[in-house]
């Protein structure tokens, strides 16, 4: 079942392998070649059917110049990181402090309490459309950044806690017993030994929080109404109408929109390190 | 001198099982006891409700007279050195060892200062500014010491320390906890389940036994005076022989007991309240108390003998040999033969018919209880 290499001996094989797996990959790129093919297409291209061939008179910023210039993309770009940026802290935060709780402490109904963070994520958040906004409009905050910053927090953290409590629970107990032992606080376990040991969770947590929510385009949709609120991927599917046959600017402002979960996966890729509990026990 | 460390009736129950059932104990100031036993005899449930690491269900603790039955582990002047080190891993070696002072918000001058003294004592000052994960075991586990020896609490606590080294790091470090010991004069609590490092370390051995203590007392007193089966079972190795056997007769102080494959012995007993004739009863013999003797030695108690297995340590031999109809019980290779140890080295091969025999002043008499009856081999000599 599992996967063996090629023999070196079965040449064909191992070229076939190498097609196979190129093909596998132009196909899972091709929407993506497309849209950045579509973002350098002047509007001739665009006029002309060309969606496809090599661009005709192809711009490299022009389109990109264009989105700054005609629409309000810079704006929602903006709101999308006023939003998803204090949502991920506030996640990271909470989620390290009830998986510290919950992996740490035996007290009644801990099980339960765990269950429950678990078990929201099952729910399909489509089900919640109407009670949540209903509920941020009489609160107020409908149309506000802090209705999706709320949301996003309350809805990310129940799996943010699944995984933290589940890392922090793989922590070697003695460390615990060592710091209790040392008549080191609570706190101050949390601080100086926890959380430096959890860097790779938090940096994968923080890469997979930000995705989720910078490309929610759903509760941006539901929660939002306002250019002035609205988050890039609202924002997008607001060009399409406005600008129905410039797709080679919508496909520029995608790939603007796009840039930050990558960036996001580059910039913490290098604290990914298995491994940072080496040498606390016995290895 | 006053007790350093006093229990006095500690039971813990978990989940409703007794782990430790009514434990009391006087340790003095500055003895190093080793706490041994099988494993699940409670004897790291015991040391971490020493530590405080867990609650007692009743029972008190003092150290020093103070009462510390509920206290904190921090509050009660004790170390713990734990087996797999715990050594935080972000952390370098001086970080590590001054931790638990830095976080107690103590001067940086006095922490600095505690870190020297315990790096010096260790020969660990070129280690303090690694990371763990760049030491060795043995080094790691000094580091871990050197932590213990910073907080300068009252006893230190070791669980295990040395299982997780290979056997000659492991006799280095035994030497090296035995000169610290002398050398910091503190005292010292250490709950192995090797009774290598109970023999060698210990001022006093506690030996534990489903949550009960079986005996407490220097090693050779243990080793020689074993109170109980189980503690002479427990200590030496290879283990002591017990040959199942039967009372027939009863004297003054003496008892005559009878094993398949042996002629009826006289033995010495202390107390012989539980022998009447007929009574089952055990005999113990050592290893290294059975010898080879002329196969037409006219010898009251040798019995033949065929070698089945023979272990060539160098500067001693183990012969495993089936001796029916004497049949062993228990023993550590699970069959009946006899175990017998030469204190040099032998030719004797797998097959080879022997004839073993002893005194019978080295035999122990255990009662059907377990307890030691005989006064034999009371005499180290």
């Amino acid at each position: 079942m599992y996967p063996r290499p090629i023999p070196e001996s079965a040449p064909l094989q191992r070229r076939l392998y190498m097609a196979v797996l190129g093909l596998v990959l132009l196909v899972w790129l091709l929407p993506l070649i497309a849209v950045t093919m579509t973002s350098f297409r002047s509007t001739q291209d665009i006029m002309s059917g060309n969606y496809w061939g090599w661009p005709v008179a192809p711009t490299l910023i022009g389109n990109y110049a264009q989105v700054f210039a005609q629409t309000p993309m810079a704006r929602f770009f903006a709101n999308s990181l006023v939003i998803t940026i204090p949502s991920v802290l506030l996640v990271l935060v909470l989620s390290t402090l009830n998986g510290f709780v919950l992996s740490r402490y035996r007290f009644r109904g801990a099980t339960l309490l765990f269950a429950v963070f678990v078990g929201g994520n099952f729910l399909p958040h489509q089900i919640l459309m109407i009670p949540v906004r209903d509920l941020m409009v009489k609160a107020g905050l409908y149309d506000t950044f802090y209705a999706l910053i709320l949301f996003h927090v309350a809805f990310q953290t129940g799996f943010a806690t699944l995984f933290m409590r589940n890392f922090i629970a793989s922590l070697p107990g003695e460390l615990f017993d060592a710091a209790r032992a040392e008549g080191v606080s609570a706190l101050q376990v949390l601080w100086y030994i926890v959380v430096p040991l959890l860097r790779p969770a938090l940096a994968a947590l923080a890469v997979l929080t930000f995705t989720f929510i910078w490309n929610d385009y759903f509760w941006a949709v539901v929660l939002t109404q306002s250019d002035s609120v609205k988050p890039v991927t609202a924002g997008l599917a607001n060009l399409k109408g406005e600008w129905l046959s410039a797709w080679n600017v919508v496909a520029a402002a995608t790939m603007i929109a796009a840039i930050p979960p990558v960036a996001m996966f580059f910039l913490m890729q290098r604290h990914f390190i298995a491994g940072l509990t080496a040498g606390a026990v016995k290895g | 001198m006053t007790a350093s460390l006093q229990l006095h009736q500690i039971e813990k129950n978990f989940h409703g099982v007794p782990v430790l059932r009514g434990i009391s104990l006087d340790i003095e100031e500055g003895e190093f006891v080793v706490m041994v036993g099988p494993s699940g005899c409670g004897k790291s449930t015991l040391l971490r409700a020493i530590a405080g690491l867990d609650t007692v269900s009743s029972g008190r603790m003092t150290i020093k007279g103070r009462d510390v039955t509920r206290l904190e582990p921090v509050d009660r002047g004790i170390a713990m050195v734990f087996q797999s080190y715990a050594l935080y891993p972000h952390m370098t070696v001086a970080e590590n060892m001054g931790f638990g002072l830095r976080m107690a918000r103590r001067p940086p001058a006095e922490v600095d200062q505690a870190v020297k003294r315990a790096a010096e004592i260790l020969r660990i000052t070129d280690l303090l500014h690694r990371k763990p994960k760049q030491l060795s075991g043995g080094q790691r586990q000094r580091v871990a010491i050197g932590r213990a020896i910073t907080r300068s609490p009252e006893i230190f606590l070791f669980d295990e320390p040395l299982s997780n080294l290979d056997a000659a790091l492991r006799t280095q470090m035994r030497v090296e906890l035995s000169t610290l010991h002398a050398a910091l004069g503190a005292t010292m609590v250490y709950v192995t389940h090797d009774q290598v490092e109970a023999m060698t370390m210990a001022t006093r051995i506690v030996v534990l036994n489903a949550g009960l203590v079986e005996q407490v007392g220097t090693p050779l007193a243990l080793y020689h005076q074993p109170a109980n089966r189980f503690v002479a079972g427990f200590l030496g190795s290879p283990r002591m022989n017990f040959l199942a056997a039967v009372v027939q007769a009863v004297g003054e102080a003496h008892a005559v007991v009878a094993t398949p494959g042996l002629p009826p012995l006289t033995l010495g007993v202390t107390d012989t309240t539980e022998l009447k004739p007929g009574a089952a009863v055990t005999l113990g013999i050592r290893p290294e108390k059975l010898r080879i003797v002329a196969a037409d030695a006219n010898d009251a108690t040798g019995f033949p003998a065929q070698v089945r297995l023979v272990e060539q340590l160098g500067r001693e031999t183990v012969l495993y040999a089936d001796a029916s109809p004497l049949q062993t019980q228990g023993s550590d290779s699970g069959t009946s033969n006899v175990t017998v140890q030469l204190g040099a080295m032998s030719r004797r091969a797998p097959g080879d018919a022997i004839r073993l025999a002893f005194d019978p002043a080295d035999a122990y008499l255990f009662a059907a209880s377990g307890k030691t009856l005989s006064v034999a081999a009371a005499n180290p000599s």
